[in-house]
């Protein structure tokens, strides 16, 4: 039996439940999927958007239009529809709805490898070695799990961070592949192959359910054969329900409103993640890479990055709108660092390196209040104005956002008492 | 000896006033409890005594709650005070409560001390109130403020022992209930009852509920233990209810008299007598090749193998079978990789550790699998991580790259294999800090989780911060990743001039450039583990000579030291320290080295260790089975750690053949091993399985016989940023956190969704190098639907087709009756049409007889099968009884019940093709509980 750390006994390990399940005992998990539990809240779903790779925040969402030509760079400033707020040229689009999110600068910490980098923006909490943190999305899925027939947590195509100490049950599933403009899109294990008819399936499951006799009668009250069989009805309602595949097709949009989404890959991953957090998933995460711009950043950025990013955020987030679903979907969007005021010259025309120190993040929906910036980097970016605000205070205002009290405590696997985030404190200004 | 009986016996309650040593002091000679030597105003005799800062202050404190983690425990500390999370650390303590700012203690104004006035004023204490004023906890912190508030002497007072009682429990009904007392033997010679100043907490609530002042109510059948926490001091108490209640003043039933004399057997038995339990009967013949199989190799065996075994009529068919499992290329192969998750062979922490990417991994696994499949002694094993050395005997510098190129070449394990050591073990990134090692190496050598001493006094067992510091020092002075002397380096800077070709190349590109050259099989400069013992030398011999300078005696110089954990005597470091470490760990004293396998193993076969979590063994969280774990360890030691003697000790015992059926007195037992329990089979066993159940003969015969491309073998290794899918769903290792927690084997959606509808299991379902499609074969009809054979249907439809063509012609030439010039002109015809048909035909294998014998004889030309899915399956039901038969026996090890081959046949009957109704009874198969769980 485990113990935490500090000599209280886990009180959801029943006696029955000696099966060591780390972290917390499946007749927990069971119940409370059960009682429905669902914490209140503003935000009732999330999306998370990766920026792998690290993001300049000179470049895009903190520019410095007044330093130095090798600190500044060549893009321009332009105006968004809050008045004394400005982003990048490059991002018009999100520009024209500056007043539906908010933008967090002076960000700060001091993790300058990626991986490291990424489990701290994607936990809320500065990585040790002994543990790992769990992702946003499975703490979600552990916290407020959602409807059988629909996976709780999607990630498109992968997510960055997995479901750590809370176990492989919380693991979000993945696409493995981004949707396309226009084009029917399906998902491994969700969608059925072609040949395969949902009668088929049902036929399969009376065979199953007329075959697998053996252990039912050995056994009353295991928490792994009752395990087995919830996940194995679950799986079997998720693939045979239409929900399922219907939220995953992105192509039963009407292209007036696929298309605002912008054509790309990101773009598209952006309106999966709005049908299905429509459809009942609690936590969406998309990823959208390329931000590592040791060199030629800007050619990158203006032709690539930030044309992506600009249709597909901002598409995401009028879409959400348009829908009635800004309100009660929490939008969090980050990559694991800035990047370095200073350009250096390892190629033609100038690259940005790793740069933890400032950063940019950007947060909408549920109570967020759009049309603000919060926090300040210095003249150059190169760091906070004032006091800097902290990944994990970040994290903290995500799950306050989501009704999810950052303080909340959870075994680790060792028995160890793990706060959700730590060190973080609600960002009161977000929501004010 | 006290205790006291709170509510009337419902039943009988049986105390063993056993005392751990003979030397226990009497309870006359303790001192009486604190609480009566400080009661009421007026002083007794006792009126002079001065509480003891670590015996009674402390203590209390930790009794009072005061230094819990959410109290002034908290790292931050509360309201301004922070004492150390679970005492222990006496001097900080005595800091923080003297310090002027926080005002917690006054000596000056005794009763301003706040922690006095705070705890008895619930306004003003965020805790709320802990005592009254009047009080004896407030009398001991008063009189201890007041003769001065003395702190902790430099080193802590050994507590010699603490002597509980009762020392073992036995409940016979609910509602029972016993008080615990407790004893301090200090070294000092004092004894006292301090059964007050304890902490309690009970393994299992709802069978032993203990308050916070050790009363101890009786609840449901079963057992645990309960914990007596004082000073550094942890003592379980076991509490037993059984399952049968016996009748007053009767000793236990032996009701599990085991015929068996295997001592296994014996020692499980003495624990279930007392339970009052009976255990499950023998498991069956093909639940047994099936567990043991998957169990001691991670294979399932072939449908071959069940029959054979089946058949068998010897009565030592079973230990023949472990034997020859023992001896199988699978022992070696599934036990490296489960050696591979407790030393931690993880790719991740091992990247750029070689200059090939990928290769670390693989070598350290071959390492593993080389001694496991030569049964080397597990010490032996151990000694070659331990104490690696980069360098083999006699080889120098520029050889050991050259060998460690080599090695790092595709199939240059086996040479890394065979030699000595393995310093990777020392060189991965999460095990460089010395408190990294004392925390990796105590999870893999001992099983013991110490990390929580890395901050503070551990809560469940004895060991303090300093013991941890002490411990994580022998560490320092090894260097996993050394560059090397001046000589070396001139090596090195050689090799590199000759890569590079002499041009100056930049940090990322040199990489880039040895990294290039090392896949080519160029010689490449290696890192090696180097063990620093000069500095400590040198600095104790400049101690010494300045003191011979001073005129002072040399004798107290101090050399840098550490020490192992629960030893007396440091290790000092100007010697390599792990030549200490190996001596410690495989001396037949050690407490936990052989215990930490021996449980692990078991682990393994049971599905839960006898210590549980396997890796989690501490003070107050004993064995289930003592006697049971002492006996393997010592044996296993006596056996020269022979891991052959304990993989066969443990699975010929009639305790691991136990059928899962429960019966009425052990239906809820899960810890003493009285029945088989079922679980989740491990990720890599998992994958093998589901491809070797749905592959053809031929190609699960590939697959076992070179092992290479299973996942039990290291072949789907979890590599930097890729884990193969189904792997990663049902939970393989990370093998990165110092825990068996890393491996998983809960069930999860994923799993459910992965096995029945993944695009992995639809294919291997229709694979051609599949079953089914063997299947199909064998009955002569379609095999799963796939685009080549569609294709082929067609063609042979429309052959079939030519062929009914071209024999209707030839019966009209035959008979209709004409003229010979028409018959010559139809003849010309028929010449000219067969020689098309010899023409369409022969690419596809079918050969037509001579016109003039068809002519002769029509029947000689075998008809085409014209499409052989319209076979009905009605024509080939017949052959499904033994197919069904087939699919069972390579899924589930076993025959198939009648009424199952008839649900079966009908099933297959009503599907569209035989082929379509094969495929989904072998996906239900897979699909079954009874396929992924063990029994």
């Amino acid at each position: 039996m485990h113990r935490t750390c500090d000599g209280i006994h886990r009180r959801d390990m029943l006696r029955a439940g000696v099966l060591s399940l780390g972290g917390l005992s499946l007749s927990g998990y069971l119940k409370m999927a059960d009682a429905g539990q669902v914490a209140p809240g503003r935000a009732t779903r999330a999306i998370f958007i990766e920026l792998p790779g690290g993001p300049s925040h000179l470049d895009s969402f903190d520019p410095k239009p007044n330093a130095p030509d090798d600190i500044r760079g060549s893009f321009k400033t332009i105006n968004t529809n809050v008045p004394g707020i400005q982003v990048s040229e490059h991002l018009p689009k999100l520009a024209r709805v500056m007043d539906k999110f908010v933008i967090l600068r002076g960000v700060s910490h001091t993790l300058a490898a990626h991986r490291l980098g990424q489990e701290y923006v994607n936990t809320g909490s500065k990585p040790i070695p002994a543990l790992e943190y769990p992702s946003y999305g499975s703490v979600l899925a552990k916290e407020q799990p959602g409807r059988p027939e629909i996976p709780t947590q999607v990630a498109i195509p992968r997510g960055s961070q997995g479901p750590g100490f809370l176990g492989i049950r919380y693991a979000a599933l993945e696409t493995n592949s981004t949707p396309a403009f226009g084009k029917p899109y399906s998902v491994r294990g969700i969608s059925l192959p072609s040949g395969i008819g949902v009668e088929e399936v049902r036929r399969r499951q009376t065979l199953l359910e007329k075959l697998d006799r053996r252990f039912s009668k050995l056994e009353q009250n295991s928490q792994l054969l009752d395990g087995l069989d919830r996940f194995g009805q679950q799986a079997y309602s998720m693939i045979t329900s239409p929900d399922a595949r219907k939220a995953f097709d992105i192509s039963q949009e009407p292209d007036s409103f696929a298309s605002q989404f912008g054509e790309s890959g990101f773009g598209q991953s952006c309106l999966l993640a709005l049908r299905l957090v429509e459809s009942g998933v609690r936590m969406v995460s998309v990823q959208l890479g390329g931000w590592d711009t040791h060199q030629d950043n800007f050619t990158k950025l203006k032709t690539d990055n930030l044309p992506k990013l600009d249709e597909g955020l901002s598409g995401l987030l009028t879409g959400l709108d348009q829908r009635g679903l800004l309100e009660s979907t929490a939008v969090y969007v980050t990559g694991e660092f800035g990047r370095t005021p200073k350009i250096n010259s390892r190629s033609a025309e100038g690259g940005r390196d790793h740069y933890p120190r400032c950063m940019f993040m950007l947060m909408a929906g549920g109570g967020v209040r759009g049309g603000q910036v919060i926090g300040e980097s210095d003249d150059t970016a190169s760091g906070p104005r004032h006091d800097a605000i902290k990944p994990d205070d970040v994290a903290a205002s995500f799950y306050h956002n989501l009704g999810i009290d950052p303080s909340l405590e959870f075994d680790s696997n060792t028995g160890r008492p793990i706060t959700l985030v730590r060190d973080g404190t609600v960002i009161d200004q977000l929501f004010s | 000896m006290k205790f006291r009986f709170q509510t009337p016996l419902i039943g009988f309650l049986v105390i063993f006033l056993a005392s751990v040593t003979a030397s226990a002091a009497k309870p006359d000679q303790a001192s009486r409890p604190l609480s009566e030597r400080f009661a009421g105003k007026q002083p007794d005799a006792n009126h002079d005594e001065v509480p003891h800062f670590q015996k009674h202050v402390i203590p209390l404190l930790g009794k009072l709650g005061c230094n819990g983690r959410a109290c002034h425990g908290s790292f931050q500390g509360r309201g301004g005070f922070q004492l150390s999370l679970f005492g222990y650390d006496f001097s900080a303590d005595h800091l923080a409560l003297l310090d002027e700012d926080s005002g917690r203690v006054d000596v000056q104004d005794v009763e301003e001390s706040l922690i006095l006035s705070k705890p008895t004023d619930a306004d003003m204490h965020e805790g709320g109130k802990r005592f009254d004023r009047d009080s004896w906890q407030y009398r001991v912190l008063e009189k201890w403020i007041s003769k001065g508030a003395i702190g902790p002497k430099k080193t802590p007072t050994k507590l010699v022992k603490l002597s509980v009682t009762p020392a073992e429990i036995r409940f016979d009904s609910d509602k029972q209930s016993v008080s615990l007392n407790a004893v301090a033997h200090w070294q000092d010679g004092t004894i006292e009852d301090v059964t007050e100043l304890c902490r309690f907490s009970s393994n299992d609530d709802s069978i032993a509920a203990i308050d916070e002042d050790g009363n101890l109510q009786s609840g449901e059948v079963g057992d645990t233990h309960v914990v007596v926490y004082y000073d550094n001091a942890v003592v379980p108490i076991p509490v037993i209810r059984p399952t049968k209640s016996l009748p007053t003043g009767q000793e236990p039933l032996n009701v599990s008299q085991s015929t068996s004399n295997h001592p296994i057997d014996q020692l499980v038995a003495d624990k279930l007598s007392k339970l009052g339990i009976e255990p499950s009967r023998s498991c069956t013949d093909s639940e047994f090749i099936r567990r043991v199989s998957l169990d001691m190799t991670g294979i399932l065996p072939t449908s071959d193998a069940v029959r054979e075994f089946l058949d068998d009529s010897s009565p030592d068919k079973r230990e023949v079978l472990i034997e020859s499992l023992l001896q199988s290329p699978g022992y070696a192969a599934w036990w490296a990789t489960r050696l591979s998750d407790w030393t931690g062979n993880s790719d991740e922490q091992l990247n750029n550790v070689l200059p090939v990417r990928g290769v670390a991994t693989k070598l350290w696994y071959a390492w593993l699998k080389k001694r496991l499949d030569d049964n080397v002694p597990y010490d032996e094993l151990v000694e070659g991580i331990v104490s690696a050395e980069s360098r083999e005997e006699g080889e120098d510098y520029r050889q050991f790259c050259e060998n460690m190129t080599q090695a790092c070449q595709p199939g240059g394990e086996d040479l890394f294999a065979e030699r000595s050591g393995l310093p990777l073990y020392w060189s991965r990134r999460n095990f460089k800090k010395p408190e990294e090692r004392a925390i990796g190496f105590a999870y893999t050598f001992l099983g013991v989780r110490i990390e929580c001493a890395q901050c503070h006094k551990h809560p469940f067992d004895r060991w303090s911060k300093n013991d941890f510091d002490e411990f994580a020092k022998l560490f320092t002075p090894i260097k996993a990743n050394a560059k090397g002397g001046k000589a070396i380096q001139e090596i090195r800077n050689e090799m590199i001039a000759k890569i590079t070709k002499g041009n100056k190349v930049e940090k990322g590109n040199l990489r880039r450039a040895i990294y290039k050259a090392a896949r080519e099989g160029e010689v490449v400069p290696f890192d090696e583990l180097l063990v620093n013992t000069s500095a400590a030398a040198n600095n104790a011999a400049k101690a010494r000579r300045i003191a011979k300078k001073k005129g002072r005696k040399p004798g107290n110089v101090k050399v840098a030291s550490g020490t192992i954990l629960g030893e007396e005597e440091p290790t000092t470091l100007d010697k390599d320290p792990r030549v200490d470490l190996m001596q410690w760990l495989r001396s037949p004293e050690n407490p936990y080295f052989a215990k930490a396998i021996v449980n692990r193993v078991w682990s393994n076969y049971f599905g839960i260790g006898i210590v549980d979590p396997s890796d989690d063994m501490n003070l107050a969280n004993p064995p289930s089975n003592a006697p049971l774990l002492d006996y393997l360890a010592s044996e296993f030691v006596a056996n020269d750690f022979d891991l052959h003697w304990l993989h066969r000790t443990i699975t010929t015992s009639d305790t691991y053949q136990r059928s899962a059926a429960a019966n009425v007195t052990n239906a809820s037992d899960r810890k003493n091993f009285s029945r088989h329990i079922p679980r989740r089979l491990p990720a890599e066993v998992v994958y093998d399985c589901v491809v070797l159940a749905t592959g053809s003969d031929a190609s699960a015969e590939k697959l076992r016989s070179d092992l290479d491309d299973m996942a039990i073998a290291d072949g789907k290794a979890k590599l930097r940023n890729r884990q193969d899918f189904a792997l990663e769903v049902f939970g393989q290792s990370e093998r990165e956190s110092n825990c068996d927690c890393d491996r998983s084997d809960d069930p999860s959606l994923l799993q459910s969704i992965y096995l029945r509808n993944d695009v992995d299991m639809y294919k291997r379902l229709s694979d051609k190098n599949g079953w089914v499609n063997q299947a199909c074969k064998t009955l002569g009809v379609p095999g799963p639907t796939g685009n080549g054979n569609a294709k082929k249907q067609a063609i042979q439809r429309n052959l079939a087709a030519a062929q009914q063509q071209f024999l209707k012609r030839l019966d009209r030439f035959k008979h209709q009756s004409r003229n010979a010039k028409q018959r010559k002109q139809i003849r010309k015809g028929l010449n000219k049409g067969h020689q098309n048909l010899v023409r369409r035909m022969k690419p596809h294998g079918y050969e037509i007889p001579d016109l003039d014998d068809l002519i002769k004889n029509p029947e000689i030309w075998k008809p085409i099968d014209a499409d052989e899915s319209s076979k009905s399956t009605a024509a080939i039901a017949a052959s499904l009884d033994s197919l069904i038969e087939e699919a069972y026996l390579r899924t589930l090890s076993r025959f198939p019940e009648p009424e199952e081959t008839e649900i079966g046949i009908a099933y297959i009957k009503e599907s569209k093709t035989p082929a379509a109704g094969l495929e989904s009874l072998l996906w239900a198969l897979v699909n079954t509980k009874e396929f992924i769980i063990s029994h």
